[in-house]
């Protein structure tokens, strides 16, 4: 499926770019945080401490005794701050209002983000590449049949679309147990990960029409190659021509959307989990959401995880861009927020 | 086939698609667990009390009855009354239409004042300290959550700097405009003009971003053509090349993205309407969807999914007539 002149151009495109190897680097930079969490975390994630709230970030400290008016709802409020809280090697980015650590948080946080994304991503190529294989190798009724159906589909705003689904349905969360935690590696850190199965879900319905198009568009264009011509001469199957024949084809610019996707994904989920529809307790966006409410006496709780947010999605579309000019399968990059 | 074809051709597919929207938004209700009675009924309703609700609602009639009341209902402009406020449903969506039409349309403004200079720069001085700026700012852009960019401009320019406020609407630009108009006053001008700032950039500079980068790789497609090499050597100045010729040509793909991302404005209008609690259209689907508010909710999604369908046609209408080359099929 990928041919040595494919690895090639890989190759030859990675070299030329400096931003496809800071891509690179950024991508396995989440994936290992995410993956070994357990170890890299100091604290457990949802462990609180009220005395230690709104410890302020490495090199900052939160002001004495300072009294400013501030406007809130029209009307004027003193805002006043008694103490002084200095930063603390023992929370290296801070802690949050319920004096959570933020490092750990932040670490904890790619897990959500990159489980979502991967399988968001997967089950919406599962669900677009069906649609969209079937309808290009048919052609005709069950073509206009299922395109009209993804017309439909794009008429509703994504967000909009995922908000309302998810909104409706509730967060479902799934827990899988902690790999590390259940050997007994990391016997403090939480004993599940929770993965937010509806987001999962929704993303993936917002999401497989993009699949869709672009794999009824290659199998609109391969089906009447010679190749595929000759095997139904020989007598092969429907399912057999457009697994082994079709398919395999069109592999190249499924791959690059999906990377893109990634990437609009991550960022999907993060709304969700702002606007407080994803169910999950540990993620970037939800954070960002209860900073928001401490943005005069903490600016670092709604800042970090949201600088997190802005590498990983860097991180992926820089490497989408790279397998986009390397592989040219001549699609244009979409998602986003 | 004609243009006039065209349109008609475009616009019966998308009244097609505008009916499915209907139907899907409808069928949504029916397949989302939670009976709606319980989120109006009083917690200690009687069993008698809930029947009288629902018959009042129409909730007890067969589904297909339903729809057709539903159905027939909207062809006269009517989505039913609010189950908590009791109002017009429609009354209540239509009047947060201007907000968010406010806001897109300033995030839009914002989006092509900065950005297609912007490409054009990158584009022209490739390699040098601009064209980087341009890049990476574009590469951020794309890549960064709007809720939170926007909570960050809050953060610096409403709560450090103390310069914008941090949220709501007090005035729309309508009113606003009415009374500099009738008294002269520029008050109501400058106020809307601070509470829109922040909104607007969040909301604008993804497409920025996207636009600058779009602007950049058609300006140097464009600038590398044979044409632009003609104009050049018959002794053209090269602001003219560049911006008469090979700006123009650029501006086509460059439209055509913009119509396909409308579904991205409006999605991001309704996260930067929560963040800035701004009254449009997205903080009300967002709290009816929290209230069970059925009415409100189906009338939202159809008017934002319809309003994206036309929208939408009148984006390719737009792209058939500015390029001659489009072939209609």
């Amino acid at each position: 499926m990928v041919s040595p002149r494919t690895w090639r151009n890989l190759r030859r495109e990675l070299r030329g770019s400096a931003l496809a190897k800071i891509g690179i680097v950024l991508v396995l930079a989440i994936i290992l945080v995410a993956v070994f969490a357990p170890f890299l975390a100091p604290y457990d994630p949802y462990q609180q401490d009220l005395g230690n709230s709104q410890v302020p970030p490495l090199g900052f400290s939160t002001t004495e005794n300072e009294t400013r008016s501030e406007m809130v709802n029209g009307s004027i409020e003193v805002v006043e701050e008694e103490v002084t809280v200095n930063a603390t090697l023992a929370h290296p980015l801070g802690t949050d209002a319920l004096g959570r650590d933020m490092l750990s948080r932040t670490i904890y946080g790619a897990r959500t983000s990159l489980l979502v994304g991967v399988f968001g991503t997967m089950l919406a190529v599962l669900i677009g590449v069906t649609v969209g294989l079937t309808a290009g190798y048919y052609g005709g009724r069950v073509d206009d049949g299922l395109m009209r159906m993804s017309d439909i589909m794009l008429a509703f705003p994504s967000l909009v679309l995922a908000i309302a689904l998810i909104g409706l349905f509730g967060g479902v969360t799934i827990r899988i147990p902690d790999p590390f935690v259940v050997l007994g590696l990391a016997p403090e850190m939480p004993p599940n990960i929770v993965l937010p199965g509806t987001v999962v879900l929704v993303v993936a319905l917002v999401n497989w029409v993009w699949f869709a198009r672009v794999a009824r568009g290659e199998a609109l264009s391969l089906r009447n190659e010679e190749y595929v011509k000759a095997a139904r001469a020989l007598g092969a199957s429907d399912g057999s021509i457009v697994a082994r024949h079709i398919l395999p084809n069109s592999i190249t610019p499924i791959l690059v959307l999906a990377t893109i996707q990634v990437a609009a994904i991550i960022l999907l989920e993060s709304s969700l989990s702002y606007l407080g529809f994803s169910g999950a307790n540990l993620s970037w966006g939800l954070d960002i959401a209860q900073g928001r409410d401490y943005l005069a006496s903490a600016w670092w709780i709604a800042s970090i995880p949201g600088v997190a947010i802005v590498f990983a999605v860097i991180g992926v579309n820089l490497v989408g861009d790279w397998l986009r000019d390397a592989l040219d399968p001549g699609i244009e990059g979409e998602g986003g927020v | 086939m004609s243009f006039a074809r065209f349109i008609i051709k475009r616009s019966l597919q998308g009244i097609f698609v505008v009916w499915g929207v209907v139907t899907v938004v409808f069928l949504l209700r029916f397949s989302t667990p939670g009976d709606p009675i319980t989120f109006i009924a009083p917690l200690d309703a009687s069993p008698e009390l809930r029947q009288r609700i629902a018959e009042e609602l129409g909730l007890n009639q067969p589904l297909y009855v339903q729809y057709f009341d539903y159905l027939t209902g909207l062809l006269t402009g009517d989505m039913g009354y609010s189950y908590i406020s009791g109002t017009e449903a429609a009354t209540r969506i239509f009047a947060r239409v201007p907000a968010t039409v406010e806001l897109a349309v300033a995030a839009t403004v914002v989006a092509i004042v900065i950005s297609i200079p912007l490409g054009v720069i990158s584009a022209t001085r490739r390699h040098e300290p601009a064209d980087y700026a341009a890049t990476t700012f574009s590469l951020a852009g794309i890549s960064t959550p709007n809720f939170w960019l926007g909570i960050m401009l809050v953060l610096v320019f409403a709560v450090q700097l103390n310069f914008l406020p941090t949220s709501r609407r007090p005035v729309g630009i309508v009113q606003a405009v009415e009374v500099l108009v009738l008294s002269g006053n520029y008050a109501g001008i400058v106020l809307w003009l601070q509470h829109i700032t922040l909104p607007a950039i969040t909301l604008g500079t993804y497409f920025t971003a996207l636009v600058t980068r779009l602007t950049r790789s058609g300006m140097l497609d464009e600038l590398g053509k044979s044409y632009v090499d003609a104009a050049r050597a018959k002794g053209l100045p090269e602001t003219l090349v560049r911006y008469k010729h090979a700006l123009r040509n650029t501006l086509i793909p460059v439209i055509t993205v913009l119509g396909l991302q409308l579904g991205t404005l409006i999605g991001g209008a309704v996260i930067t309407e929560a963040v800035f609690a701004w009254p449009g259209l997205g903080t009300l689907v967002i709290n009816s969807i929290n209230t069970r508010d059925w009415p409100l909710i189906q009338g939202c999604l159809i008017v934002i999914g319809s309003s994206f369908v036309f929208v939408n046609i009148a984006v390719d209408a737009l792209y058939a007539y500015v390029n001659p080359q489009v072939v209609y099929d």
